[in-house]
């Protein structure tokens, strides 16, 4: 197997995202991937890693979050799987407030709506009593 | 987790650098040392980004509450020096509208005196 396709476990905390960001970096310079394709996995995975730490894990005896990074012809594909409480982001409908002034704004649902904006496809599903979130980017599309 | 924090001083402003990531894993920490300058009386503060190569929404939260707590003192945030790649991510945000970012510190401090 070469380079191009990594598998990682990640530590269900939040320490976590910090080791696998430099798996990340590895893996991008062995592939020369530019630096807005890092800063949008990267990204990606600190959100949906916080998410299902700070929220997922409750009465989960033996809680596993894996990810998978592949590039694949023109595109990036992140694959992430946990055992945590059944979520699907594509269906989530707290909406991010990107447009309140100060004294009002929020930073609810503001990771979401950040990995939204920087995948160029989302996709969920639900099997064998995990979650399975998909972000692919276009790699041909400039940052 | 603690983030390293340069702190720099140009008359009555006051200058972080966090430096490397500002993350779900250290946001924390960057949160309480910000908040513990503004409840020591810091009013004009300016976060250099020029040491930062990452963000994510737990960091720009801090952002926020630092700029909500010195708006209701009459005080000022100002960010700047921000790589291109995250500079986007407060615009997709909206955040480059209420907080104001500026290309260099020196405009970042004109700003914020």
């Amino acid at each position: 197997m070469t380079f191009n396709d990594l598998r990682v476990s990640v530590a269900p905390r939040l320490s976590g995202v910090g080791s696998v960001s430099r798996i990340v970096e590895e893996f991008a310079d062995a592939n020369g991937l530019a630096a807005p394709q890092v800063y949008a996995v990267n990204l990606a995975l600190d959100e949906l890693i916080a998410n299902a730490v700070s929220y997922g894990f409750a009465g989960v005896a033996d809680p596993r979050i894996e990810i998978a990074l592949r590039v694949d012809d023109d595109r990036l594909v992140l694959t992430l799987t946990d055992n945590a409480a059944p979520f699907d982001p594509t269906r989530h409908a707290g909406a991010a407030d990107i447009e309140s002034p100060l004294e009002e704004r929020s930073a609810d649902n503001l990771g979401l709506h950040l990995v939204k904006s920087v995948a160029d496809r989302v996709s969920y599903e639900f099997t064998a009593g995990r979650n399975h979130l998909t972000m692919e980017r276009d790699l041909a599309v400039a940052a | 987790m603690d983030i390293e924090v340069a702190e720099e001083r140009s008359d009555e402003t006051l200058i972080l650098l966090p430096v490397g990531r500002l993350d779900s894993a250290n946001a924390r920490s960057f949160e309480a040392l910000v908040m513990e300058r503004i409840a020591g009386g810091e009013q004009r503060l300016v976060i250099d980004f020029s040491r930062l190569n990452f963000i994510s929404s737990s960091g720009m939260r801090v952002l926020l509450i630092a700029a909500k707590k010195l708006q209701g003192s009459s005080g000022t945030l100002v960010l700047c020096a921000m790589k291109e790649h995250i500079h986007e991510v407060f615009r997709i945000s909206g955040f480059d509208r209420i907080i104001p970012i500026k290309d260099s510190r020196e405009a970042a401090l004109v700003v914020a005196g």
